[in-house]
């Protein structure tokens, strides 16, 4: 059986829809914009596909679905390892929100575009992550180092990963440390809108839709995470 | 003053959010005031910073790896929703035909007057074949393609051709070769994988058909769900000794299925023939360097219980 099974082409049997062709913009690197982080607009087909997509879905066609997958899995995993920061937790989020998209495609009624959904079921994961994360950060053992700072004893464990420059990998896993913890002192909320305003480029009105509320709010939000992080890094250069 | 206003809205500049009145009057701003022009410096220098943890593109063993965990998760997952596959979807219907609204609402007349559900039974004696006429209710029959439209001149009279594909349904026993040949059809060509695991349920009651027992084969060596291999898998069983295609098929999957539990299946039902010399070469294979590790303990204990040849 081969184990390429993500082959299996969604025409197959009785379906009467035209062949889903990918959008040649798509294959030319759509977005030019160096600010434009959203590497997910590049990854999706455009609406009009996906509507039919959803559409086989919803009647039971998992090789819809997969083909539907396949167009969002790698932004999805992108935006699940930057937040998690780990791979095996990357992938739970991934697998999670995937199982929901697929048990309840059945009530998507095209209200939003797809987009917006599935990108609305991963965000509300890394919410409950991050919350979960929260709450395990105030049992975690924490230490004090010989010039008085607290440290995470768990940071300490070493990475395992030997760069060509050990000294400037270790300087550079150093202010990624730092920026991790500041991150950490955001709500869930600030931590979401910023990472996906930030980190992965997305309008702030997606970002409004995303997480039920308005643009005027998501913008706030991200001021105050802002505010925030800047306090917190401060004595960075 | 405008200053405040400058320093509020200079990080939706950078991240460019601001509208194009807005960024223009914050550019003017910019090129007369010293102050806010060093404020834009320290926010994109703090931007910069923030880069140090980068967003990694994930690596193609993660993309790949969960994709194929997903696909494992997708086989077990209820898509306990089958009324989704009744629901009449009107507007998909209507596109399909891609026709000027006016047009539609003769296709609806044409249509109904047309296809009146006729539904008739034609019943012969103790386990013959039943089977019913063509039931064409709007509902179950899909247009698929209008053949020709024409207007009476002159006239409101509209006749239009079109083709449908309409449901039938057949009844019977597994002896019925009409049975046989749906049940084979569909064990291959369905692309609802819980159909092919019916088809495939109900053919491992009669291997002793050469088509039915080549249907499992193929089920068995190429469908895309692993639920339709096992049951083909435990249909071809018992003839794994008489029929060496049985046997070299389960080779086949004890050596490449993606799926660990229809390799493990493979490997028992293989058992009454472990002596046969191909079968031998695999498991010595297997036994030294297969990932799995009950597969090689199970090949191992296998090898072991073999009187020694050569």
């Amino acid at each position: 059986m081969p184990a390429g099974a993500w082959a299996v082409p969604f025409a197959v049997g009785e379906c009467s829809h035209p062949v889903v062709r990918r959008d040649p913009r798509e294959e030319a690197g759509g977005i030019q914009d160096p600010q434009l982080r959203g590497h997910m607009a590049g990854q999706a087909s455009g609406r009009i596909d996906d509507t039919l997509l959803v559409r086989e879905a919803q009647r039971g066609n998992r090789a819809a679905f997969e083909e539907l997958v396949r167009n969002y899995d790698q932004a999805v995993l992108r935006l699940a390892l930057h937040l998690t920061g780990s791979e095996p937790e990357a992938q739970d989020v991934y697998q999670e929100a995937f199982l929901k998209a697929y048990k309840s495609i059945g009530n998507f009624r095209f209200e939003c575009s797809f987009y917006t959904w599935i990108y609305r079921i991963v965000t509300n994961l890394c919410l409950d992550h991050l919350r979960k994360r929260q709450v395990r950060k105030e049992d975690a053992p924490v230490a004090t180092d010989a010039s008085g700072q607290q440290y995470d004893v768990l940071d300490q464990i070493p990475d395992g990963r030997s760069g060509a420059n050990p000294e400037r990998d270790l300087m550079r896993r150093e202010l990624g440390k730092r920026i991790s913890h500041a991150l950490e002192k955001l709500t869930p909320r600030e931590r979401m809108v910023f990472e996906l305003k930030h980190y992965h480029g997305l309008k702030l009105r997606t970002v409004g839709e995303v997480l039920h509320t308005t643009e005027e709010t998501a913008k706030n939000t991200l001021f105050r995470a802002t505010q925030k992080l800047r306090g917190a890094l401060a004595d960075m250069r | 003053m405008k200053c405040e206003w400058v320093k509020e809205n200079v990080l939706l500049y950078v991240y460019n959010e601001l509208a194009d009145d807005a960024r223009y009057e914050l550019e003017q701003h910019l090129a007369r005031c010293a102050d806010c022009t060093a404020e834009l410096k320290t926010t994109r220098k703090f931007h910069a910073m923030l880069s140090e943890l980068p967003v990694e593109e994930p690596s193609p063993n993660l993309v790949a790896a969960s994709r194929m965990r997903l696909q494992e998760g997708l086989e077990t997952a209820e898509q306990g929703r089958f009324w989704h596959r009744l629901i009449f979807d009107p507007a998909a219907w209507l596109r399909q035909i891609r026709f000027a609204p006016a047009l539609t609402a003769a296709i609806f007349i044409v249509g109904f007057a047309g296809g009146i559900a006729t539904t008739y039974k034609v019943v012969s004696g103790n386990g013959a074949p039943i089977i019913s006429g063509p039931v064409s209710t709007p509902a179950e029959s899909s247009i698929t393609g209008i053949q020709s439209i024409s207007q009476d001149p002159g006239s409101n009279h509209i006749s239009i051709k079109y083709n449908t594909v309409s449901t039938q349904e057949a009844q019977g026993s597994l002896n019925d070769q009409r049975i046989q040949q749906l049940l084979l059809f569909a064990a291959r060509n369905n692309y609802n994988s819980g159909v092919r695991m019916d088809s495939v349920d109900l053919l491992t009651q009669e291997p002793n058909n050469m088509h039915v027992r080549e249907a499992l084969i193929y089920a068995l060596r190429y469908d895309s769900n692993p639920g339709v291999r096992l049951k083909a898998l435990d249909g071809l069983g018992p003839y794994v000794k008489s029929d060496p295609r049985v046997r070299d098929a389960m080779l086949e999957t004890l050596v490449q299925d993606a799926n660990p539990g229809a390799r493990t299946e493979a490997l028992h039902l293989l058992e009454p023939v472990r002596a046969d010399s191909s079968v031998r070469l695999v498991l010595q294979k297997l036994a030294q360097s297969d990932q799995n590790q009950y597969i090689r303990s199970q090949a191992r204990i296998m090898l072991a219980q073999l009187p020694e040849f050569d």
